[in-house]
């Protein structure tokens, strides 16, 4: 991990970290609009990125297309998370939980394949994993009970921003070339 | 390429060249020196750190990838270990960003190749094993570039080693740094997808492992850049080609060849042991040193000293500052200055600031591109 990408990941913790308090302080509508305005901007940023990558770059190398594919997705989830403003509580909730719970099966699954293929730390991805999902279920359990679930959510946020500047502090893994 | 070429096989190609065993000893210190010589090295001996030719692991961890790191990487990568074929190869339908990187992929038989050795005649025999380091390995590195680029260097599941009974064998890639390669399960180390373009992890050929650097490997598959289009890359024949080359190289750099021309090899002085040579390739190890090492021994009836890195370190610590330049490792690092300049400026020439400004540019006041009427 370069010096830029570290604090690139630290910056993002400690966003991911102030939303947490704030989602566990202030349980109110500015909470889940401002959730709303940084992940959609965030996914936004991310599909923009990379469709200009694919026309740019990466649509001469073999595999190329699943970059654009990846930027159309994300686009496409930037302007639903946008357009949830109007929606429910709930119903916002419930989309936050979703989005953090595949997140968490996503960081499962990617340390399975690193304790198959990769050495290195993939205990640490895998209970990241497991607690995303855990607090994701929590959520679910808790739905009724909409102030329970906010809290569960927001001790989520925490724990990843947490996680996030802590993966950007250690060192990384091994490279090789010739 | 490893130890085993860099080193014994250099010694051996020189001596056929006709160097003496004590010389052939210096080139193939040298040309091994190139895999070593790192800024952590050189700021052990205080030697100057822009001789850098090589970057261990841990400077690449931290390594920065915005354009002024990219610069610094491309220059040690592409000067030294993979040397660009075509600097003004073209492609249709894609920017110039691409073209820039594109234009950085190695292969043998290039112009700068030619470039290379011309620059090593009349020069001390520290520059003549950085040369051959570099015409070595643009026969290993070949179709991967000395710059990080996913576009590039990325390879896929569609990569098969052909055995020498013709049968074919989907090599699997893991990322384990302390398993060593499995020769009979086809299972090698390679570094991590990053989908990340400037990633470290796609420099050079670090998504194919070191596989490209056994001799014995014969493998065919989808180059990130070739459209589709499979390549088979044969390296027993192109470490043959390979260790010709060098000895054709060496002999003009003696003075016993006229000119340097590309895609010339010196077969005929290898004849009487072509099958012995080509035996040492193609064996399935993961390193041949031992067996270079005894047809060096045969060959100039010498014991050959093993590769120490730190064989030179007394002589040019000890040296006064001013008479740092006569010692062996002071002669090392002018020639790998010196190469590396004309490499930078070779591709700044072209209008390509992967590698940044060359000295050359500044000091003439140059524009990118100004000599090739771009």
């Amino acid at each position: 991990m370069t010096i830029f990408q570290r604090i690139k990941n630290v910056f993002t913790g400690l966003v991911t970290l102030g939303l947490g308090i704030l989602f566990i302080m202030e349980r109110d509508n500015e909470a889940y609009v401002l959730i709303i305005i940084a992940l959609s901007l965030g996914l936004a940023v991310r599909a923009v990125r990379d469709i200009i990558y694919y026309f740019t770059m990466a649509r001469h190398m073999i595999g190329g297309k699943m970059i654009l594919f990846q930027g159309v997705i994300l686009l496409d989830f930037a302007l639903l998370t946008a357009s949830l403003s109007d929606v429910s509580k709930v119903y916002i909730l419930l989309y936050l939980i979703a989005i953090h719970a595949f997140s968490g099966m996503v960081e499962i699954l990617r340390a399975m394949e690193a304790k198959r293929t990769v050495e290195g730390p993939w205990k640490i991805k895998f209970s990241h994993g497991i607690i995303n999902l855990l607090l994701a279920l929590a959520c679910l359990l808790f739905i009724k009970n909409i102030i329970a679930a906010l809290i569960i959510y927001g001790i989520g946020l925490v724990y990843s921003g947490i996680m996030r500047i802590i993966s950007a502090m250690r060192r990384t893994t091994f490279i090789l070339i010739g | 390429m490893q130890e085993d070429f860099h080193y014994y096989a250099t010694y051996c190609a020189a001596y056929i060249a006709g160097y003496s065993h004590e010389e052939s000893l210096d080139i193939a210190y040298s040309a091994q020196f190139v895999d070593v010589c790192s800024r952590t090295l050189l700021s052990k001996i205080k030697g100057p750190l822009n001789a850098a030719t090589t970057q261990l692991q841990l400077e690449l961890m931290d390594a920065r990838t915005d354009p002024v790191g990219l610069q610094d990487i491309t220059r040690i990568w592409s000067s030294f270990h993979f040397l660009p074929k075509n600097l003004l190869a073209e492609k249709k339908k894609c920017t110039r960003h691409y073209l820039n990187k594109y234009r950085l992929i190695c292969g043998p038989n290039g112009e700068l190749v030619k470039k290379t050795v011309e620059l090593a005649k009349g020069k001390p025999l520290q520059s003549v094993g950085i040369a051959m380091h570099v015409l070595a390995d643009t026969w290993a590195h070949a179709n991967f570039a000395g710059t990080p680029s996913l576009v590039i260097n990325n390879t896929n599941y569609s990569f098969y080693e052909i055995l020498p009974d013709g049968t074919e064998k989907q090599v699997r890639f893991v990322h384990k740094a302390s398993a060593p390669d499995d020769l009979e399960n086809t299972v090698y180390t390679n570094s991590l997808y990053q989908s990340s373009e400037n990633s470290i992890m796609n420099l050079g050929h670090g998504r194919a492992g070191h596989f490209p650097d056994y001799s014995f490997a014969k493998y065919r598959y989808l180059p990130a850049w070739g459209e589709y289009e499979e390549i088979i890359k044969d390296n027993p024949a192109d470490y043959m080609k390979a260790f010709t080359q060098m000895i054709y190289a060496m002999k003009f750099i003696r003075g016993e060849n006229g000119s340097f021309e590309t895609d010339a090899y010196d077969t005929e002085s290898v004849s009487r042991w072509h099958d012995r040579i080509d035996a040492i390739i193609r064996k399935r190890q993961l390193i041949a040193s031992d067996d270079w090492k005894a047809f060096g021994r045969e060959l100039s009836g010498q014991d050959i000293d093993d590769f120490e890195t730190g064989r030179y370190f007394e002589e040019y610590t000890s040296a006064a500052k001013e008479n740092r330049d006569d010692t062996f490792l002071g002669r090392f690092t002018r020639g790998a200055l010196e190469h590396k300049g004309m490499v930078i400026n070779e591709i700044f020439k072209t209008g390509n600031l992967l590698a940044g400004f060359s000295k050359e540019a500044i000091m003439k006041n140059l524009e990118p591109s100004q000599e090739v009427g771009k």
